[in-house]
């Protein structure tokens, strides 16, 4: 490969370096710390604290990101943050081991960058980009990062990958947790999907669930197909870890749009993959330990895993941190010097530090305690986090809750699982805090003023307020089809679906996988998935479907990613609207859609048969008015202007007999799947409203009555039980068009059907 | 062009590296954090620390014993307190200050008694308590007075002094490996319980000379699908020597134990009671042998005799991490159990019949003598509180 020929001493003389000067640059592995969220989910921690350094076990956890970098051998490092970012750069100045002046910190290089008008972390990268401070490969990771993991061979895997291909650009550690309920799972709150190629890596598709969407199910590409061998993993936990080439920049800075490395960058740039040619890979970790505290959940079971010695070597007797003394002492607990636990006292599986003063007869397990608290006589912690000076006194309760520095707990006083109390509350004695839901107390509003005591809450002498979390929880309760955001379920401590009234049989969660199944050409529902939603349940599905094997047709349903979904909501939407905006922004943005997702003609009817034969049966149901089938059918179809046209020429979509045999198909079948969902009461009233539509749509000039009754003669339409007993109930109808054509045919010998139908118009 | 290579994490040997290049303070801390998060475990530490020590007595300021001694006992104290669960580091900047610039009595050190000041080092070291000093920074002056030899001269002698010890170090295992035909006779049936690169030497040196059997005890069975057989190694230079191997599972050891004739591992610290510090399941092994009247040999090399006697943490063991028995993937045995995965043991020393060092074997009752030999009475209160 290499050439060195005869040539001058000159060349000679340059050649050896150059190349040295560049390994030498490749030898230097760089690392960019995402050090803000640009979420709230540990708020009201978060007001005045930045997220990374929140003490873990005692330990900001900012201070393990870095240990973790240090520990791989990094020797750059780029931090960005955002908010609180003085408090950062100041905490690393501070330190003797990370700050940039010492003498003695593992990095050669560390910087912070600073980005006045970042709102994401995609701002972060695009910014990163313009710098041009990256020079090979890095390792992204997030300020929340606790991990042991060693990158080596992931490095050395990725290296070699691109050497191979220039566009395999990105390389993400995921840790695998399982088929089982695991809590680092269901503290996610989000369950990210990942379809990959088991032989090589290859991250396919990225789609992200959660147990309050509509629809538990997640549709995948057909390019996904073509592969010859795919599984389904959502029984990872994305920690964040991405090991990167440049490449990676320039493609955040092509899409300006995207915000979440995942759910944005990641989804979209798979999506294009025909576009771009970008390869991401996955390395999917079976031992070693990698998460985020991304929310207070994760928070909840890191420290657990950190107590357990999960994260060996980051355990609090390890002292990585600069100034920390832990020892183990006997039941499993941690502590530091000058730490005095008083006879008849018990502390076990707990950490605590130094100076914390603890009296007879208290308990406390499986908690952290930070340095210098008191804790009277009798006081009994569990499960909880409690941070520097912290005053409990005599005889409170404490139970799975996290108190924040400086709190003071008054004697007796009780704190149920799941509450949080943030900086310098004060709670008077005998104080019961409520247990649901639990509660959230700060000083400060979420402005950052200081709240108005709220001495109901926390006693005459006490001081705090309720932190009401600016959310517009009522706006998603009012309009219940709404996606809510799954973010509510990440900020509180304890993991519960109970209080978020989640029905599992909104919409459709499984009409849609009847509807797939009953498609002669759509057989993917067994790629589909469906995530039960009971408590804890978010991530117990995890499909490995690997002998996938790709289908001839696969090349047939381009795309029905969340076209199908996103269409049908939107145009239920546009039907339900009172206004009398025209139907027309309902059909450009369903026709925008369909150009995004290059959806078939077979999704576009089949998601108009499914919105519109959703949007009579409601119409049907009392709250909605009660109606006829008939009546229903009719303001289905006609209350908005416009929406006739539409089916005609987007929904059947041609002149042609077979057109509309296909959209009938779909409607029935639409039925018969709302049928199962509980839409409708019974088989009988769908064939009703069946045969309302049909009639109206004859009667609109939309299906002619050869298509009806092809329709009504074709072996689809009568496939399965469900689907003969809707179709019976059209029976009236068919007869009815039957004798009408054969009056006709008799009366003016094969006149135009145009005018027949105008007659019948006026019936 | 084949992708760089070039492995990133730190290790012992990029540590090794680093030292010529960079400052004492950073050498240290680097280590410091190796060790905490034990990149550098083991038998490597005690030749990790006396490299350091040479650095610490080569590029530190000092202008007197006094000051020297305290450089190395602080970094000694700070290294020791950055691992308590590797005692041997303690035992490394201990024998420094008695030993280098002293004549050592000891059998293994002939050092050169140039300098005829052990007397007044000795002195110092009891008039000057290094953790009563309120010495923190490289420039604080201590009693500067006494100068009555060239810095020079005590400096070359002390690095002579913790080159021998390195040698010590390194060549403990060879030296521990000559004793082998004694202690192994031809057809014995010997049980190596997870056997160290000490044993392992010691293992091979026999094997040139004898027709023996070697069991190979070891805690886990290999993994299914693991297609490498644990020591598959060790087993192939055994087998090639024509020494016949058999692996074993440590659950299968009790059956095994009659058919012995002594169960051999190495020690990773030896106590002044004999007490010793292994790998975990040692002591079923030890205690099994002791049943069935079975000789247990461990093999240590001297350096790894700590002149203290074993705290209540030491027999606790210490605590590794719980996925070597249940998997952090398993959702409901995370929940449910608490798992506390003990990586090392205490063996009490009615269980040790011979101390096999560099010096040749020894009983319980002779190890007086090597403490003797290798410590002052000074040094064994030598506290790990100094510094910071």
């Amino acid at each position: 490969m290499s050439k060195q020929g005869g040539k001058g001493g000159a060349a000679k003389g340059r050649k050896p370096q150059k190349p040295g000067a560049d390994e030498k640059r490749e030898d230097v592995l760089q690392a960019v710390v995402i050090a803000d969220s640009f979420q709230d989910r540990f708020k009201p921690f978060t007001l005045n604290t930045p997220r990374c350094l929140l003490p873990l076990v005692n330990v900001p956890v900012l201070e393990y990101t870095l240990e973790f970098l240090a520990s791989n051998g990094v020797q750059e490092v780029f931090i960005y943050c955002g908010a609180h970012s003085e408090s950062i750069e100041q905490f690393i100045h501070d330190s003797p081991r990370w700050s940039p002046n010492s003498s003695v910190s593992p990095f050669q290089l560390l910087e912070f960058i600073r980005v006045n008008d970042a709102n994401s972390i995609g701002d972060f990268l695009r910014d990163l980009d313009k710098r041009g401070y990256i020079a090979g490969d890095f390792i992204l990771v997030h300020g929340d990062l606790v991990s042991n993991i060693n990158l080596e061979a992931a490095l050395a895997k990725h290296r070699a990958r691109r050497e191979a291909n220039r566009d395999n650009c990105m390389t993400m550690i995921l840790r695998s947790v399982g088929d089982q309920p695991h809590r680092a799972a269901n503290a996610r709150g989000i369950t990210p999907v990942f379809v990959v190629d088991p032989t090589t890596g290859r991250c396919l598709q990225y789609e992200e669930a959660h147990p309050l969407q509509k629809e538990h199910k997640i549709d995948l590409d057909p390019v996904v197909f073509t592969h010859g061998e795919f599984e389904v993993r959502c029984d990872l936990v994305d920690c964040g870890i991405d090991i990167c080439t440049p490449e990676v920049l320039a493609l955040w800075s092509e899409s300006f749009d995207y915000e979440l490395p995942r759910k944005n960058f990641l989804h979209g740039v798979l999506k294009d993959w025909e576009l771009n040619g970008k390869m991401i890979y996955t390395e999917i970790l079976e031992d070693g330990y990698a998460a985020r505290a991304s929310n207070l959940q994760m928070y909840d079971c890191i420290s657990r895993d950190i107590l357990e010695r999960w994260t060996l070597p980051f355990v609090p007797d390890s002292n990585l941190k600069h100034g920390q003394s832990y020892r183990r002492i006997k039941d499993g607990s941690y502590v530091e010097d000058h730490v005095v636990i008083a006879r008849g006292s018990k502390v076990t599986r707990s950490a605590v530090g130094r100076g914390t003063d603890i009296h007879a007869g208290s308990s406390i397990s499986k908690s952290v305690i930070g340095r210098g608290c008191k804790i009277g006589k009798n006081v009994r912690i569990e499960n909880s986090y409690i941070w520097d000076h912290v005053v409990i006194h005599d005889g409170a309760t404490i139970v799975h809750s996290v108190l924040a520095s400086n709190v003071v707990i008054g004697a007796g006083a009780r704190v149920p699982e799941g509450s949080l109390i943030s900086f310098g509350v004060r709670l008077d004695q005998g104080v019961q805090l409520p247990e649901h839901p639990p509660a959230r107390l700060s000083l400060l509003t979420a402005d950052g003023e200081r709240a108005k005591p709220d001495t109901k809450l926390v006693g005459e002498k006490g001081d705090g307020a309720t932190y009401e979390v600016p959310l517009s929880e009522d706006e998603s309760s009012s309009d219940e089809d709404a996606d809510r955001d799954p973010a509510i379920l990440q900020t509180s401590l304890v993991y519960s679906l109970a209080d978020l009234n989640i029905s599992t049989s909104s919409i459709s969660t499984l009409a849609s996988s009847a509807f797939y199944d009953s498609d002669e050409d759509t057989s993917f529902t067994g790629g589909s998935l469906h995530a039960d939603s009971g408590p804890g349940a978010g991530a117990q599905s995890r499909s490995r479907l690997s002998s996938f094997a790709s289908e001839d047709g696969a090349a047939r349903f381009r795309s029905e990613s969340s076209f199908h979904g996103d269409a049908v909501t939107g145009l239920i939407d546009a039907l339900r609207a009172d206004n009398a905006e025209p139907f027309d922004s309902a059909k450009l943005e369903f026709m925008g859609l369909r150009l995004a997702n290059n959806a078939s003609d077979a999704a576009m009817r089949r998601a108009i048969a499914v919105a519109f034969v959703r949007r009579a049966a409601e119409l049907l149901r009392p709250e909605h008015g009660g109606l006829e089938p008939t009546k229903a059918a009719e303001r289905a179809f006609t209350a908005k202007k416009g929406a006739v046209k539409f089916v005609k020429e987007v929904g059947v979509a041609g002149e042609g007999e077979k057109e509309q045999v296909e959209f009938a198909l779909a409607l029935q079948r639409a039925l018969v799947a709302e049928t199962k969902e509980g839409g409708i009461v019974d088989a009988n009233r769908a064939g009703t409203l069946l045969a309302a539509m049909l009639q109206q749509l004859y009667s609109l000039d939309v299906v002619e009555e050869e298509g009806i009754l092809a329709w009504w003669g074709d072996k689809r339409a009568s496939e399965g039980e469900e689907m003969v007993r809707v179709k019976e109930k059209c029976r009236v109808l068919v007869e009815w068009l039957e004798q009408a054509s054969e009056e006709s045919e008799e009366e003016e010998g094969g006149d135009t059907e145009e005018s027949e139908e105008e007659e019948e118009d006026d019936d | 062009m084949a992708p760089s290579q070039a492995s990133h994490t730190p290790s012992l040997a990029t540590w090794t590296k680093s030292l010529r290049d960079q400052s004492l303070e950073a050498s240290i801390e680097s280590l410091i954090f190796l060790l905490k998060r034990r990149q550098v475990t083991g038998d490597e530490c005690a030749g990790a620390i006396a490299q350091l020590l040479r650095q610490v007595v080569a590029k530190s300021k000092w202008h007197d014993v006094d000051q020297l001694l305290y450089r190395v006992q602080t970094a000694g104290a700070r290294l020791a307190r950055a691992a308590p669960h590797e005692p041997v580091i303690g035992n490394i900047p201990r024998p420094e200050p008695a030993s280098s610039p002293t004549t050592s009595p000891s059998p293994a050190r002939t050092l050169t008694s140039g300098l005829q000041v052990s007397k007044s080092m000795f002195n110092l070291l009891s008039v000057a308590d290094p953790s009563e000093s309120p010495v923190t920074g490289a420039s604080t002056p201590i009693s500067q007075a006494q100068q009555p030899f060239s810095v020079h001269a005590l400096r070359s002698e002390v690095m002579d002094g913790i080159e021998e010890i390195l040698d010590e170090i390194n060549q403990a295992d060879d030296q521990i490996a000559s004793f082998a035909e004694i202690q192994i006779h031809p057809g014995d049936y010997v049980l190596a319980y997870q056997p160290s690169k000490t044993v392992e030497r010691f293992l091979v040196k026999a094997a040139s000379k004898r027709r023996f059997t070697v069991i190979l005890a070891s805690l886990n069975p290999p993994a299914p699908g693991e297609e490498e057989q644990p020591y598959a190694a060790l087993r192939k230079k055994l087998n090639a020597a024509g020494v016949s191997t058999i692996n074993l599972a440590s659950n299968g050891l009790m059956a095994y134990i009659p058919r012995v004739n002594k169960v051999i591992f190495g020690a990773k610290a030896v106590y002044q009671n004999g007490g010793l510090l292994v790998d975990s399941g040692a002591c079923i092994a030890a205690q099994a042998a002791h049943e069935y009247l079975k000789p247990v040999i461990a093999l240590c090399g001297v350096y790894k005799f700590c002149p203290e006697d074993p705290s209540d943490e030491v027999s606790r063991g210490e605590l590794g991490n719980p996925s070597s028995y249940v998997s952090y993937a398993d959702g409901p045995e995370l929940d449910s159990f608490e798992v506390e995965n003990t990586t090392t043991d205490y063996i009490p020393p009615d269980l040790v019949d011979v101390y096999l060092t560099n010096l040749g074997p020894q009983t319980r009752h002779h190890l007086g003598g090597i403490y003797a030999d290798h410590y002052k009475i000074e040094d064994i209160g030598f506290s790990l509180q100094v510094g910071e």
